[in-house]
C-alpha cells in the first residue's frame, strides 16, 4: 500500500511541475537558433512590460524538422519563428506564417536592402521580416603568399576563379611527403552548400530555377552549370588544392595555417580579430567571379516571421517589428546573432563607429560594401528544401569524385520528382 | 469469479492504455495518412486510395533505397549475428581475467547511437581521422570511407555493428550459460572434438536465442536511420539511402506526409513478411 | 575419484593449456581495441582545446589517446551553458519513467504472463508486438498533435508520459513471470493473499534480475532519448542531455571538444550503471526462457 502511495505522490508531483498561467502577461515562444538572446529579450520586456519571451533555443541541424512538425500540426506555439530566408516560399505557400506588410511602414520596409525584402516576400507579400543577411569574402594567410612567392591581393581587389586555382595549387605543400597535402590552397567554408556555390554558376550566367519555380531540367543541368561545377571538380580531384573531408570547418584549419585561402562570411572577421593566440598574419579581398563572367555574391541569412495559427497576434508583430527595425535591430547587430545587419542604417554604422576605424576589424567594412554590390539571392521555389538537400547529396559526389554531368542529371531527376507535388 | 475475470484487464490497462494512446494510434493514423493527398497550400486532406503507393512505386529514387535496404541487411544482420556468436563464446571462456573483458564488451552498449555515429564518423574521417591515421602508419592507402560509394554502407554497418555485436552477444551469452556444462563434458568424453560439440550441442541447445536474435537484430537494423542522418544523409551518390531515411527525409524534412506513410506502411509489411519467414524457416529447422 | 581416462589427457594438457588461452586472450584483446579505441580518443578529445582535438589522429601517434595540452575548457563551456540543468532534468526523467514505467509494464507483464482471459494473444499481437516495430521517430507526427491537443507542449507530461510503457520491457517481465513455478503462488493464494499483495510479497523479491534489467532498458532509454524531446519540450528550461550536446554543432561551424565532452557525460552515466549490473542482465535473458 505503501509503494502505490508512493507512486500516486510522484505523479501528482509531476502533474504540479507543469507551468503556471500567467495573469495579464501575454507569454510569446520564441523558436530560434542557438544565439545570445537575453540581451534583446530583456530590453523587448523592458519596454513592453505585458509581454514576456520564451526562446526555445535548437541546434541549426534540427530547425528544420521542428518547424516542419509543429507548423504541419497547426500548432498555435511558436508564436515568432527564426526564418532561414530561403524557406519563405515554401512557408508561406502552406499558410504557415503570417503577412507581416500591414507590420511595418513604408520607411521601415525602405530601410531594409532591397535583396532582403524580395527574399522575404512570396507573391508581392512579406511574410518574413530580415534580421540580419550575408555576404561572401576571401579570407587568406599571407604566409602562404609569401612562401609561394606571389603577392596578396588588396581588401578591393577581386580574383578571378581562374586566378584562385593557378594561387591554390602554387600554395598547397606537401612538407612530409606522404602524398597528402599539409597545407592547403583553398576551400569554401560552407563546401557543399548552394548557398556559397550558387554563385559559381550565376557569374556564367547560369540561373538557379526556371521561371515557374519548379523546374529544373535545362537550369541545373545546363552548360554554366556544368561549367561551374567541373571547376569545383577539379579544385579537389584534379588540382588537388582543396580538402575533401567535412569534419573540419574551414575556419578551423585556417587558424592553425592548414588552409591558406578560403571564401566565407564576414562572421570569421570578428572571431580571427577577437583571437588572442591566432599565431597567421591574415587579410581579406572580394568575392572571387569568373573571368568571362559577372561577379556574383552570394546573400541571405536569417529573417523572423510569426507563425499563421498564433493565439497572440498582437504581440507577436510587436517583438517582429522590435527586432527588424531600428534600436531593437541595432541591438540585434551588436549582442544577438553577431551576423550582418539588413537594415542600411544599421550597415552605415560601420563607416561611422570607431571600432571599425583599424585592422582587421575595418574588413567589415568592405563586407558592408561587398553585401550592397552584387548580392545573388538564392533560389525562390516553394520546394527550396528538397532542392537543397538534393543538391548538397550532388555536390558532395562531385567533390568526391563523380562525374559532373552525371550528378547533375541525377539531381534532375531527384528534384523534378519532388518538385512534382507542388505542381 | 468476476472479480477474477477482470483481474488481468486491471493489470494491464495503464500500460497498454498507453501504448494505444501515444503508440498505437499514432501507428494507424500513419497509415490511415498514407491513403491521404494533402492539399500543400490550404493543408485539405483528400482521399486518394492508393495515390501516394503509385508514386512511390513509379519513384526511381524509392527503388534505389530498397535495393540498399536489402544489401544492407543481407551483410549487416549474418555478420553481427557471426560476430556476436563468437563473441559470446570467447566471452564464456573461463580463463582469469575474463570479467575485465565482459565489463569493457559492454561499454558500447550504454552508448547512444547518435554519440557512436559522431565518434565514428570522425575517426573515418578521409584526412584527419584515427584510421586512416593507422593504416597510414601500418603502410596502407588512406581510404575514403563514408565518401566513397564502394565503402560507405561498409562504414555504416562497422558503426552499427559496434553497437550491435556487443549487444546480441549479451543475449548469447546467456544462452551458453544455460548449457549445463555436464552436456558438453560427456560430449568430450565420448572423442567429440570441439567443433563437433559446437556444431551437434551448443549450436542446436542455442537455437531459441539465436532465433529471438535474428528476429530482433533484424527489426532493429531495418528501422536504423540515425547515423545515415547524421553522416551521410543518404550518399555518395544514395549508396547509403535507406528506406527508413528516406521515409524520415520525405515526412520530417520535405513535409510529404503521404509519400512518407505509404513508404513506412511497406517497410512494415517487408518487416512483417520477413519475421513470419524467419520464424517459419527456424521452425523447418527444428 | 578422477575417471580412469583423466591420467592419459592430463599429459596432453600442457601445449593446449597455453595454446588456446593464448589464443582467446589474443582475439579478446583485438576486441578491445575496437572497442576502446574510439572512447579513448574521444575522452582524450575533450580535455584538448579545440584546434587540437585532431592533432595526433592523422597521422596517428600514441598522443592521441591522451589529452593534449590538457584543459578542462570543453567542460566549463558546456556547464556555463546550462549543461548541469540537462543532467538533472534527464536524471529526473529517467529514474521517473524507471518508477512509473516500472510499474505499468510489470503490471502488464504480470497479466500476460500469469492469467488467461479472453483477447489475451490478439493484445499482444496487436499491441505489444505491433509497437515494438514500428520507431517511435517514424510517427511522432501524429504524436505531436494528440500530445498538442492535451496541451502538453514544454511541460514535463509531454516529455515523461508518452515514453512510459514499453513493449520491450513488457515483453520481458512476461517472459520472467511466466516462468516462476505455480506452486510459489498457489502457497499464497491459499492463506488467502490478494493478487496484488502475491505481487509485491512473493514475485518481486524473487524478481531482481528481471527488475533490473528493466530498469536499465528504461533508464538508458530515455536517458538517450533525443528526437521526441527535442520537438516535445524545446524551452531552455526543459532540455535533456542528448538536445543539449547537438547545440555544439552549429551553422557555421562545430565545437569539437564540446561536443564530445557532452557526449563523454552522456555515455559515461549508464556505463556506471550497466557495469555494476551486467549480471543481473544475462541473468534476466536467461529467464526470459529465449535459451
Amino acid at each position: 500500500m505503501q509503494k502505490k502511495a508512493a507512486l500516486l505522490l510522484v505523479l501528482l508531483l509531476l502533474l504540479a511541475a507543469a507551468p503556471g498561467l500567467a495573469q495579464d502577461v501575454t507569454t510569446l515562444t520564441w523558436l530560434t537558433l542557438d544565439w545570445p538572446v537575453d540581451a534583446i529579450i530583456e530590453e523587448f520586456e523592458a519596454r513592453n512590460p505585458d509581454i514576456k519571451i520564451e526562446a526555445e533555443q535548437i541546434g541549426f541541424n534540427d530547425l528544420f524538422a521542428q518547424i516542419q512538425v509543429r507548423l504541419g500540426a497547426g500548432s498555435a506555439v511558436p508564436d515568432v519563428i527564426a526564418v532561414d530566408v530561403p524557406l519563405v516560399s515554401g512557408y508561406a505557400f502552406r499558410n504557415w506564417l503570417l503577412p507581416l506588410d500591414p507590420v511595418f511602414t513604408g520607411d521601415e520596409v525602405e530601410d531594409w536592402l532591397p535583396a532582403a525584402v524580395n527574399a522575404g516576400s512570396y507573391e508581392g507579400t512579406l511574410y518574413a521580416a530580415p534580421i540580419s543577411t550575408s555576404t561572401q569574402l576571401l579570407f587568406y594567410n599571407k604566409a602562404c603568399f609569401d612562401r609561394a612567392g606571389l603577392m596578396p591581393p588588396g581588401a578591393d581587389d577581386r580574383l578571378t576563379w581562374e586566378e584562385i586555382a593557378e594561387i591554390a595549387q602554387a600554395m598547397t605543400f606537401d612538407d612530409d611527403g606522404d602524398g597528402t597535402p599539409d597545407v592547403w590552397g583553398f576551400i569554401w567554408e560552407q563546401m557543399v552548400r548552394i548557398y556559397q556555390l550558387q554563385a559559381l554558376p550565376e557569374s556564367l550566367g547560369g540561373a538557379a530555377i526556371g521561371d515557374d519555380g519548379l523546374e529544373v531540367d535545362g537550369v541545373i543541368n545546363s552548360e554554366e552549370w556544368i561549367e561551374a561545377y567541373t571547376y569545383y571538380y577539379n579544385m579537389f580531384n584534379v588540382w588537388n588544392a582543396a580538402p575533401q573531408g567535412e569534419e573540419f570547418w574551414p575556419a578551423d584549419i585556417f587558424e592553425t595555417g592548414n588552409i591558406c585561402m578560403f571564401v566565407g562570411g564576414p562572421w570569421n572577421i570578428p572571431r580571427f580579430a577577437n583571437n588572442a593566440d591566432l599565431q597567421i598574419e591574415w587579410g581579406v579581398s572580394r568575392h572571387p567571379y569568373f573571368a568571362d563572367g559577372e561577379p556574383a555574391t552570394p546573400t541571405g541569412s536569417w529573417h523572423i516571421g510569426v507563425n499563421a495559427n498564433t493565439e497572440n497576434v498582437e504581440a507577436a508583430t510587436r517583438f517582429v517589428h522590435f527586432i527588424s527595425t531600428g534600436e531593437g535591430a541595432e541591438l540585434w547587430w551588436r549582442k544577438g546573432s553577431g551576423d550582418f545587419p539588413a537594415q542600411q542604417s544599421v550597415l552605415a554604422l560601420f563607416a561611422t563607429e570607431q571600432e571599425f576605424d583599424e585592422l582587421p576589424m575595418s574588413y567589415m567594412r568592405t563586407a558592408a560594401d561587398e553585401a550592397t554590390v552584387n548580392p545573388r539571392p538564392r533560389a525562390v521555389t516553394v520546394g527550396f528544401l528538397e532542392y537543397e538537400q538534393i543538391l548538397q547529396n550532388t555536390f558532395q559526389d562531385i567533390r568526391n569524385g563523380a562525374d559532373v554531368e552525371e550528378s547533375l542529371n541525377l539531381a534532375v531527376q531527384r528534384i523534378s520528382s519532388e518538385m512534382a507535388k507542388y505542381r | 469469479m468476476r472479480r477474477q475475470q477482470l483481474l488481468p484487464y486491471l493489470f494491464l490497462a495503464p500500460a497498454l492504455g498507453l501504448l494505444i494512446v501515444f503508440n498505437l494510434v499514432p501507428t494507424i493514423a500513419t497509415l490511415v495518412e498514407s491513403t491521404f493527398i494533402m492539399s500543400l497550400r490550404s493543408g485539405h486532406r483528400v482521399f486518394a486510395g492508393f495515390a501516394n503507393y503509385e508514386r512511390i512505386f513509379n519513384d526511381p529514387i524509392f527503388w534505389k533505397s530498397f535495393q540498399v535496404t536489402v544489401v544492407f541487411s543481407l551483410l549487416v544482420n549474418p555478420i553481427q549475428i557471426a560476430l556476436a556468436l563468437a563473441l559470446a563464446l570467447l566471452i564464456n571462456q573461463k580463463l582469469p581475467g575474463i570479467g575485465i573483458f565482459r565489463s569493457i564488451y559492454l561499454l558500447p552498449i550504454a552508448v547512444s547511437l547518435n554519440v557512436t555515429a559522431i565518434v565514428w564518423g570522425l575517426m573515418l574521417d578521409q584526412n584527419s581521422g584515427m584510421v586512416n591515421g593507422i593504416l597510414t602508419q601500418l603502410g596502407f592507402a588512406r581510404q575514403p570511407f563514408l565518401h566513397s560509394v564502394d565503402q560507405a554502407l561498409w562504414s555504416i554497418i562497422l558503426i552499427a555493428s559496434w553497437i550491435g555485436v556487443p549487444l546480441w552477444s549479451l543475449f548469447i551469452l546467456a544462452g551458453l550459460q544455460n548449457i549445463s556444462p555436464t552436456v558438453l563434458e560427456a560430449a568430450k568424453i565420448d572423442g567429440a572434438n570441439a567443433w563437433q560439440s559446437f556444431s551437434k550441442i551448443t549450436l542446436p541447445l542455442l537455437r531459441r536465442v539465436l532465433a529471438f536474435v535474428l528476429v530482433a537484430d533484424t527489426v532493429a537494423n531495418f528501422l536504423m536511420f540515425a547515423p545515415i542522418l547524421l553522416l551521410t544523409q543518404g550518399g555518395p551518390r544514395l549508396s547509403t539511402n535507406l528506406i527508413m531515411y528516406e521515409t524520415y527525409r520525405r515526412g520530417f524534412i520535405y513535409g510529404d506526409l503521404g509519400a512518407s506513410s505509404a513508404m513506412l506502411t511497406v517497410m512494415l509489411l517487408i518487416v512483417f513478411l520477413i519475421i513470419g519467414l524467419e520464424l517459419y524457416l527456424l521452425r523447418g529447422a527444428e | 575419484m578422477n575417471p580412469p581416462s583423466a591420467p592419459a589427457r592430463k599429459q596432453r594438457k600442457p601445449l593446449r593449456a597455453y595454446l588456446q588461452p593464448a589464443f582467446v586472450y589474443a582475439l579478446l584483446l583485438l576486441g578491445v581495441v575496437l572497442v576502446v579505441l574510439p572512447l579513448m580518443w574521444a575522452g582524450a578529445a575533450s580535455f584538448t582545446p579545440n584546434h587540437k582535438v585532431f592533432e595526433f589522429a592523422y597521422p596517428f601517434s600514441w598522443r592521441a589517446l591522451f589529452p593534449v595540452d590538457f584543459t578542462l575548457e570543453a567542460y566549463e563551456n558546456l556547464f556555463a551553458r546550462g549543461f548541469g540543468r540537462a543532467v538533472g532534468n534527464t536524471f529526473f526523467l529517467a529514474i521517473a519513467t524507471v518508477i512509473l514505467g516500472g510499474g505499468a509494464n510489470a503490471l502488464a507483464g504480470f497479466a500476460f504472463g500469469r492469467f488467461e482471459f479472453r483477447g489475451k494473444n490478439f493484445l499482444f499481437l496487436a499491441v505489444i508486438m505491433l509497437t515494438f516495430m514500428v520507431p517511435v521517430d517514424l510517427t511522432a507526427i501524429p504524436r505531436y498533435i494528440l500530445v498538442n491537443t492535451f496541451g502538453w507542449i514544454n511541460t514535463w507530461q509531454g516529455l515523461l508520459i508518452p515514453g512510459l510503457a514499453n513493449s520491450l520491457v513488457i515483453f520481458l517481465f512476461r517472459q520472467f513471470f511466466a516462468e516462476i513455478p505455480q506452486e510459489l503462488i498457489d502457497a499464497a493464494r491459499v492463506d488467502g493473499a490478494s493478487w496484488l499483495r502475491v505481487l509485491i510479497s512473493i514475485i518481486l523479491p524473487i524478481s531482481k534480475p528481471v527488475l533490473v534489467a528493466a530498469s536499465l532498458l528504461m533508464f538508458i532509454s530515455q536517458w538517450n532519448a533525443f528526437f521526441w524531446p527535442l520537438l516535445v519540450a524545446p524551452r531552455k528550461e526543459l532540455r535533456v542531455v542528448q538536445v543539449e550536446i547537438s547545440l555544439a554543432i552549429g551553422q557555421y561551424g562545430t565545437i569539437w571538444n564540446e561536443l564530445l565532452a557532452g557526449s563523454m557525460i552522456a555515455a559515461i552515466v549508464p556505463i556506471l550503471l550497466v557495469i555494476p549490473f551486467q549480471r543481473y542482465y544475462v541473468q534476466a535473458i536467461t529467464g526470459t526462457g529465449l535459451d
